[in-house]
């Protein structure tokens, strides 16, 4: 890609495509990240919506659907991404936002707030708490203006994603839990535990509760929490009686933070590297991907591929594209040191927005017209 | 060179062996944060070797400034430098063991330092091991060694994006190879049997073994390679010669194994090429059955594991019976292709002309390129080419052989859904129940009799439309969307063949009323459907966009034209009835103009069904103010 994907034609019909926001941190000490007071930048915002990287030999300028600069209030971050999606929600679309880019780029920041904060009214809170608060905020306005004609009930569920095993946040005990899929509910983890909360207080509180849990496992099980996906998911039930007739409706709000974009040696980000054969396994792993990358350049040929989808790409499945709203925040470190990290954020922002479930329809092209 | 008993080539093969125990093994505990402990340990020991090698009386020929001379070669000679014309010293001369050691003991520090990624001092240790064995002839002391380094350069180039250079170490390690074995072919030493005592050398067998490995190695990296390159259909050609290799050297687990080969199939069914498909997938089902018993629902109550291995199983074995049914469905579809005339029924005189050239080709053209394809050890071979007789993988011409294929296919539906069951793997499922019925669907146009083939399409409305209708429309849209056109499609199919049917059996133009009745029950209910379809591009609020999607531009318009269509085919005596259903038609065919006439780029997608909807938005007018003035008359 040539960093000049337009991202201003795509908001035709203002839904399906996935939005794209880029957040570029500020520049401080002490994250790890910045060493030795180095202060120089491989990045520039050069307008609302384009991001240029200091590349060479040539510097590359990226289009998105939006660009906020370092100067950005978590605010307007909720703005932007959030307010509509919590809206569509309420309307019955499902919505998701996912949170990407490497340890340290300011994603729990962006999604959460500071780590030290547990009273989540500070200005410094982030997206979650933010959509908690507004949702509610629309729930009870929406239930007194019907006259309590509507009711609304409110369930989360809790759940990660490491080596492709699911683990449940809101119940350590529990082994790893399966995927199900069903003609009423759709895919849904199956044995999640779901809590139903009544206030946004509450819903931050189970959200708190399995983040230290997140924690936890990460260091009494080996398991890396920037390895891991994280998948909170809230559940809206609107009931609204009118003259007997019940109508009911569901959708769901995914709140998504990705396992940190420097750990996604995944066949996607790896680009030419050879996969290589380990002497110690009998087989030569990975072959089948070789081979399932041969059969994908499919010519509208029926085919059927092996190798299913990744845990998260199936849970979430119709939020890529179909009938649900989707942002992805793209967090990037404007220093110089994490100019390949930042390149890889960057490029995978732009493939995201191509991902789309597509449905191909099969007419009969033959005799349609006798 | 020190003798072979001496005390000090003794201390020697010791620290090679704790060098291998150390990178193959004890690195595997190291610490995280001392992750390469145990190789750094190896990589002096490797060190130490190397000078006491170098220290040795040297053989003949000149002294190597081993490790100095780390000058990279300009980059327009070849990027191998290996020599074709069988110069050199001979690898069995002093002087030739002396450079295959030396060479080996560069190659073991080379893949150190790539291991603790320190590449470009690995790069020079490989490139030095290569320098030294340049000066040698291949033979069957270090050919072996002559293909390791060539694999391992080929990994590390490809690492740094540089796709060619790759490419020109692994296919030099593949040429070698191909000399060796037709020129010597005897089983050749092991590269860690330099360093080993005489009564441990290694078996002719486990020589082998370890030979053929490694070239197989070059093969699964060639094919990567030319993945990488895009040329899918020579990357296939060394996926499938890795598998190959893989079952003969018996160096495989069943089921990984089964599965990509039922993928590679798939590959070959996209291109046409049904001979290598099945032959893919038949050996997938055999090789498959090497993976055991599926066990018992009640052991698997029992253990965790037993539930686990029979969870396995039964998924892999249904995936690859759903690489079966696409087989089948695929073959038939190509022959429908290759045997309809312009509206879509058989073409008799273009199946005369296959069969006689089937008879033609079948012979010469089979044994060719079968041989070139063979998969299996002495143990499976028979089973997988009984296994492949029981499905033609010439294209099926007449109804009979279109037949034996469709039992197939539908055979292995049955198998995929006892796994995919509705509950638990809906997406899978109707995928499943998709490709049944299009197995039908093309089954239904070698049928003759046009009785039995409604009864084709009525199994396959039988099997989608109660799903379609419990389907909750929010998580599966996208699948519904796709039922919906299909069960509108299949309604209308069967709506031609009734009035096909009544067309022939009526020698006057009236149709009875119960042939009406059925008629327009199907015209309705197909109408329906593509207006379904259209509703579920509606907003919450029931509003049609004002432009449409790129995925769904097409099927809209078609759907739109085909509801005026079916519209103004209705049968009605009762002129307000007449009228409303031309109006609605108008109404439709109207759409499709004036959106075609707002975005001037919809009109490609939907050329023949434009081009009519024009003609009728002409033609509809005068036949409506015609039925108003007659009604207008009669009242």
């Amino acid at each position: 890609s040539s960093g000049k994907g337009s991202a201003t034609n795509t908001s035709v019909g203002d839904n399906d495509s996935i939005k794209v926001f880029v957040r570029v941190r500020p520049l401080t000490q002490g994250t790890g990240l910045t060493t030795d007071g180095d202060q120089s930048l491989c990045l520039t915002v050069t307008s609302p919506n384009t991001i240029r990287l200091l590349s060479k030999p040539e510097p590359r300028t990226f289009t998105y659907d939006h660009v906020a600069d370092m100067e950005t209030s978590q605010d307007s971050v909720f703005s932007s991404v959030a307010k509509n999606i919590v809206e569509s929600c309420m309307n019955g679309y499902n919505g998701t936002i996912f949170a990407y880019g490497q340890t340290g780029s300011g994603k729990t920041f962006t999604m959460l707030g500071p780590s030290e904060l547990d009273n989540f009214t500070d200005e410094l809170r982030g997206v979650i708490p933010r959509s908690f608060e507004y949702l509610f905020f629309l729930i009870n306005r929406e239930a007194e203006r019907s006259g309590q004609s509507k009711n609304f009930l409110c369930k989360c569920s809790f759940i990660e994603i490491y080596n492709e095993q699911i683990y449940d946040l809101l119940d350590t005990a529990s082994a790893s839990l399966f995927l199900r899929e069903n003609i009423k509910k759709g895919v849904f983890v199956e044995g999640a535990v779901e809590k139903f909360v009544n206030s946004a207080a509450e819903a931050y509180q189970v959200l708190s509760m399995g983040w230290r849990n997140r924690r936890v496992a990460s260091t009494s099980m080996n398991r890396e929490s920037s390895r891991s996906h994280a998948v909170f998911t809230m559940t809206l039930e609107s009931k609204e009686s009118i003259n007997e007739v019940v109508n009911i409706r569901m959708s769901q709000l995914n709140l998504v933070d990705l396992a940190g974009s420097e750990r996604q040696k995944d066949t996607h980000t790896e680009g030419s590297r050879l996969k290589e054969a380990s002497s110690i396994n009998r087989s030569l792993m990975c072959l089948g991907q070789v081979i399932m990358a041969l059969v994908d350049v499919s010519n509208g040929k029926n085919r059927h591929i092996c190798y299913r989808d990744s845990k998260l790409t199936f849970l979430l499945r119709d939020s890529l594209g179909g009938n649900a709203k989707t942002y992805i925040i793209a967090n990037v470190h404007p220093g110089s040191k994490c100019f390949g990290e930042t390149l890889s954020t960057l490029q995978f922002a732009q493939r995201a927005k191509l991902i789309k479930n597509k449905a191909v329809i099969n007419e009969d092209t033959q005799g349609n017209v006798r | 060179m020190a003798s072979v008993n001496s005390d000090e080539w003794r201390a020697i093969c010791d620290k090679f062996n704790n060098a291998q125990n150390l990178t193959e093994v004890e690195s595997r505990n190291d610490p995280e944060n001392d992750p390469f402990r145990s190789k750094y340990k190896a990589r002096e020991l490797l060190r130490e070797i190397y000078c006491s090698l170098k220290s040795f009386e040297a053989g003949e020929g000149e002294e190597e400034s081993g490790g100095e001379s780390g000058e990279q070669r300009p980059t327009e000679q070849p990027v191998d430098g290996q020599r074709e014309d069988g110069q050199g010293i001979s690898g069995d001369s002093p002087a030739g063991m002396r450079a295959a050691k030396l060479g080996a003991v560069e190659y073991y520090l080379g893949v150190n330092h790539v291991d603790t990624e320190e590449l470009s001092a690995g790069q020079e240790h490989l490139m030095n091991c290569m320098k030294l064995l340049e000066r040698c002839r291949v033979s069957s002391e270090n050919v072996s060694l002559f293909i390791h380094v060539r694999n391992q350069l080929g990994i590390l180039w490809a690492g740094r994006d540089e796709t060619e250079m790759a490419q020109g170490f692994l296919e030099t390690a593949e040429s070698i190879y191909q000399r060796y074995m037709k020129e010597d072919g005897s089983p050749p030493t092991d590269m860690t049997e330099y360093f080993t005592s005489e009564e441990n050398l290694l078996t002719h067998q486990e020589r082998t073994k370890r030979f053929e490995l490694a070239y197989t190695h070059t093969m699964y990296y060639l094919a990567q390679v030319y993945k990488n390159l895009g040329e899918t259909e020579r990357a296939a050609t060394y996926c499938h010669s890795t598998l190959q290799r893989q079952l003969q050297l018996n160096q495989f687990s069943p089921m990984e194994w089964a599965l990509n080969a039922a993928t590679l199939s798939q590959y070959y069914i996209t291109k046409g090429r049904y001979m290598e498909g099945r032959h893919c997938l038949s050996a997938a089902t055999v090789i498959s059955g090497l993976a055991g018993e599926v066990p018992s629902e009640a052991a698997a109550q029992e253990s965790e594991t037993e539930s686990e291995r029979r969870e396995h199983l039964r998924q892999k074995r249904a995936e690859i019976a759903r690489c079966w049914i696409k087989y089948c469905l695929n073959l038939l579809q190509d022959s429908k292709k290759l045997l309809e005339d312009n509206i879509g029924e058989l073409d008799t005189d273009r199946q005369d002309e296959l069969k006689r050239a089937r008879r033609r080709e079948e012979e010469e053209e089979e044994k060719g390129r079968k041989s070139a394809l063979l998969f299996g050890s002495e143990d499976t071979f028979d089973s997988i080419a009984s296994l492949e007789e029981k499905v033609l993988c010439l294209f099926p011409l007449d109804f009979t052989e279109a037949r034996s294929v469709f039992l197939v296919g539908q055979n292995y539906v049955t198998q995929a859904k006892e796994y995919f069951q509705m509950d638990g793997y809906v997406t899978d499922h109707i995928e499943i129940l998709q490709d049944h019925s299009s197995l039908f669907r093309a089954l239904a146009f070698f049928e003759e009799d046009l009785e039995r083939r409604c009864k084709m399409h009525k199994r396959r409305v039988d099997m989608l439309e109660p799903i379609c209708n419990d389907l909750n429309s929010q998580y599966y849209l996208l699948i519904r969307r796709q039922l919906m056109f299909e069960l509108a499609e299949t309604y209308s199919e069967m709506m031609d063949l009734k009035l096909t049917l009544a067309n022939r059996q009526a020698d006057t133009q009236s149709l009875d009323n119960h042939t009406i009745k059925k008629f327009n029950s199907l015209c309705s209910a197909s109408a329906k459907y593509f207006q379904m379809f259209l509703d579920s591009l509606c907003s919450p609020e029931g509003k049609f966009p004002d432009v449409l999607e790129e995925e769904v531009l097409r099927p809209a318009l078609v759907a739109r034209f085909r509801v005026a269509r079916l519209h103004s085919r209705l049968i009605s005596s009762v002129p307000p009835v007449q009228l409303e259903n031309l109006n609605r038609s108008l109404e439709n065919y109207k759409y499709v103009v004036q959106y075609c006439e707002a975005h001037p780029e919809a009109a490609a997608a939907a050329e023949t069904e434009l081009e009519l909807s024009k003609e009728m938005v002409g033609l509809l007018p005068l036949k409506i103010n015609r039925l108003k003035a007659r009604m207008a008359a009669n009242n």
